[in-house]
């Protein structure tokens, strides 16, 4: 299952992995054939760490979601370079819209065990092409804005997410 | 006439008794100073694994620098780069007010920004990529689960990194960016800035946009207990023995 993730300042192509991650590959592919993420922007941006998004509209407006997905993190998969993870809450169960692709191999945010603490955070596909854009995105210069820390200065927006019939 | 004291980079460890003795003694003698405010900011400890740290040594500390509200004298507590899980439960024990890092306050009528100071170390890329990574609430959640006992034990590997890394990095690149001072004190429209973690005290005095500025740095406490007074009329970096 491919997905290209147009934004401002390129594309970046992303493969799922629905078999390692089903319950939540189906729910990011809900968000994105409903065009939720058009427009959304990558909010949280970490230099060495990873790039956040999908969740705000331009001005840190968040948007509503449907209700959280179970947390699939003991799949095996390793928050690694380029994977692209569910962001959440310190709820382990609490991802809803929210990614994040990983800008480093992120070992802390690997499942270690099922509890509270231990269950990290779902790896559910990788990058296959534009890690350029990631880099480009992970170089943006942030800031604070309305209360978020590491905000890009100049909005990064996801102008669209396509999902390719396989 | 009172005076704002300003003191950073204690890194206190169990292991450094006759330093954390002169601390002891140097917040007794803070009424004799005539001593308004003090002001932490940055690596009071050598490392902080959480508020939930056990370790009798610090008792006494703690006491101490909470026997501070009783004597009218107010606490400011800002994180350094070793101690920056410190958190709102050990701020509420020591009577401590936690300030962010940077924070501008009014030093007898001057704007003055405060900082622990690793962030002005632009040119150190490691460091900031260390610190950015440290600094998110996933890195911190994720250690702060851990066992008290696996905390101390990554803590001493961080450090003993830190340390050789330190051998091996210019000096150069381990003091402060000019070009990072100025664009934040124009940020922050101040022409003073306070900080410590450089380790280099000293007073440095220069033009910003054409206007006198002043840059005061905070001197450590590995050998000498070390501060610097600040009244409606100077700034002094004192010394203090330990004998």
């Amino acid at each position: 299952m491919t997905v290209h993730m147009r934004t401002n300042l390129g594309t970046i192509v992303l493969e799922l992995d629905s078999a390692k991650a089903p319950e939540t590959v189906a729910n990011f592919l809900e968000y994105a054939k409903a065009g939720f993420y058009d427009g959304t922007i990558f909010h949280r941006v970490i230099k060495g760490f990873m790039i956040q998004g999908g969740g705000f509209e331009p001005g840190m407006h968040q948007k509503p979601t449907r209700e959280p997905v179970k947390n699939e993190a003991d799949n095996g998969l390793a928050n690694d370079t380029g994977t692209i993870a569910m962001a959440r809450t310190p709820d382990p169960n609490s991802a809803t819209a929210q990614f994040l692709i990983n800008a480093k191999d992120n070992d802390f945010l690997n499942f270690t065990s099922p509890t509270p603490q231990g269950w990290g955070y779902c790896v559910f596909g990788k990058v296959v092409d534009g890690m350029d854009v990631v880099q480009a995105i992970e170089n943006v210069a942030t800031g604070n804005a309305g209360g978020h820390q590491d905000v890009p200065l100049d909005d990064v927006i996801i102008e669209t997410v396509t999902v390719e019939d396989d | 006439m009172t005076s704002t004291c300003f003191i950073a980079d204690l890194h206190l460890h169990p292991a450094r008794a006759t330093i954390i003795d002169l601390f002891l003694r140097f917040l007794a003698g803070l009424t004799a100073r005539n001593t308004a405010k003090l002001y932490i900011l940055g690596d009071l400890f050598e490392a902080w694994i959480g508020d939930d740290d056990d370790d009798p040594v610090w008792t006494p500390l703690i006491d101490a620098l909470a026997a501070l509200e009783q004597r009218d004298i107010p606490l400011y507590l800002m994180h350094g780069n070793r101690d920056f899980l410190i958190g709102e439960q050990l701020a509420r024990r020591c009577g401590a007010t936690l300030l962010k890092d940077p924070c501008v306050i009014d030093l007898y009528g001057q704007a003055t920004l405060l900082m622990h100071g690793d962030t002005l170390c632009t040119d150190d890329s490691d460091y900031q990529a260390f610190r950015r990574q440290v600094r998110s609430r996933e890195w911190q959640q994720n250690f702060l689960h851990k066992s008290l006992g696996e905390r101390r034990e990554i803590a001493a590997q961080l450090r003993e990194t830190s340390r050789q890394a330190g051998q091996e990095k210019p000096a150069a690149i381990m003091d402060v960016n000019q070009h990072a001072v100025e664009a934040i004190m124009r940020e922050h429209q101040v022409r003073q800035l306070i900080h410590g973690h450089t380790h280099r005290p000293a007073r440095h005095h220069f033009q910003l946009d054409s206007r006198p500025a002043r840059r005061l740095v905070l001197g450590d406490w590995y050998q000498q207990g070390s501060c610097l007074l600040c009244s409606p009329e100077e700034q002094q970096l004192v010394n203090l023995a330990a004998d």
